[in-house]
């Protein structure tokens, strides 16, 4: 059994520092392992970051991240990111890790991912050049995940991103701004592997519950949507441990 | 208060752009007379910013602000994957 607490959307400044503190004290006696879906700060800045690294570093429990949008704001995202590594934290850009968590080997891909849209209402890689980019870049990055699942063993896989793979973790979004929140590309980067939870962040009026077309659990962790400090999911729910088999 | 068709995607720009703000999970609705702000933010001084700012910008507006506080206690219940 694997336990992950998620949450996404926490826009550390000064005036949160202590927050969430006393839930993230908590943490060994409820989860394996901490993963943050994205916009850890309001702007991006180094400033920013430190408040971060204060307030979610120096756990009991592993800490991995993705970026999101507002952590590019201030364009200090290499800056922002070795902040977050001096202090321990694993910050994921189109790459994996793979932590050892009760004898199993949960790994974890992830990217801050990009907009785009989904079936029906989705940009297109034609016409103005920025329009190309746009679509390159949303191409891109999901590429970029898609290598990163593909490139660990894990006996659990879990796929974090800031943007959503799907849009039914966006429902309650005006529908006119899905294809800024997300991409199906993504949902496609993560159906090519075999991924056991989908996590993501951005769509603070969002939905909690959605799965890939591949039929992959995705959870929307923004803060605003789960409102409380983290979720907690379960996975390998059927493995007994060892330790727990001796017992009745 | 102003008829300006465009005061909603102004307020939402001023929400998003503004550096002492940056939120882009308000929502802006108008009423007859007023225009109403949801969503949630991380602290009481960013809300409190969000109104400030508002009224500084479009003065004749009547802003009423029911933006919350987001929680942020420990969960007591864990989701099984499967």
């Amino acid at each position: 059994m694997i336990r992950i607490a998620a949450v996404g959307d926490v826009h550390v400044d000064k005036d949160v520092v202590g927050r969430y503190r006393p839930a993230l004290e908590e943490l060994p006696d409820r989860a394996d392992a901490l993963l943050v879906a994205g916009d850890l700060t309001r702007h991006g800045t180094v400033e920013e970051a430190r408040c971060f690294a204060k307030e979610f570093g120096g756990l009991a429990v592993p800490v991995v991240v993705v970026l999101g949008n507002h952590d590019h704001q201030s364009d200090q995202q290499d800056q922002v990111t070795d902040v977050l590594q001096d202090a321990g934290i694993t910050v994921l850009e189109g790459t994996a890790t793979v932590l050892e968590i009760n004898g199993h080997r949960l790994g974890i891909a992830g990217t801050k991912g990009f907009g785009g849209g989904f079936a029906g209402a989705c940009a297109s890689n034609f016409g103005e050049r920025e329009m190309k980019d746009f679509v390159g870049t949303t191409e891109r990055i999901s590429a970029s995940l898609r290598e990163a699942l593909h490139s660990v063993e894990a006996d659990a896989l879990v796929a974090l991103t800031h943007y959503a793979p799907v849009p039914e973790t966006l429902v309650g979004e005006p529908l006119e701004i899905y294809a800024f929140l997300g991409c199906y590309q993504l949902g496609q980067a993560i159906d090519s592997a075999p991924t056991s939870l989908a996590l993501h962040g951005h769509a603070h009026h969002g939905s909690e519950r959605g799965r890939t077309p591949g039929g992959v659990p995705v959870r929307n962790v923004a803060h605003p949507v789960i409102k409380q400090a983290y979720n907690v999911y379960q996975l390998l729910s059927g493995d007994i441990e060892p330790a727990l088999t001796s017992v009745g | 208060m102003t008829n300006d068709i465009d005061l909603e995607a102004e307020i939402q720009r001023l929400l998003t752009e503004h550096d002492r703000i940056a939120e882009q999970g308000i929502t802006v609705q108008r009423r007859e007379h007023m225009i109403v702000l949801n969503g949630e933010v991380e602290s009481a001084q960013r809300r409190d910013e969000i109104c400030r700012q508002i009224s500084a910008r479009f003065p004749e507006v009547e802003i009423t602000c029911d933006i919350g506080i987001t929680r942020a206690q420990a969960p007591s219940e864990v989701e099984e994957i499967s």
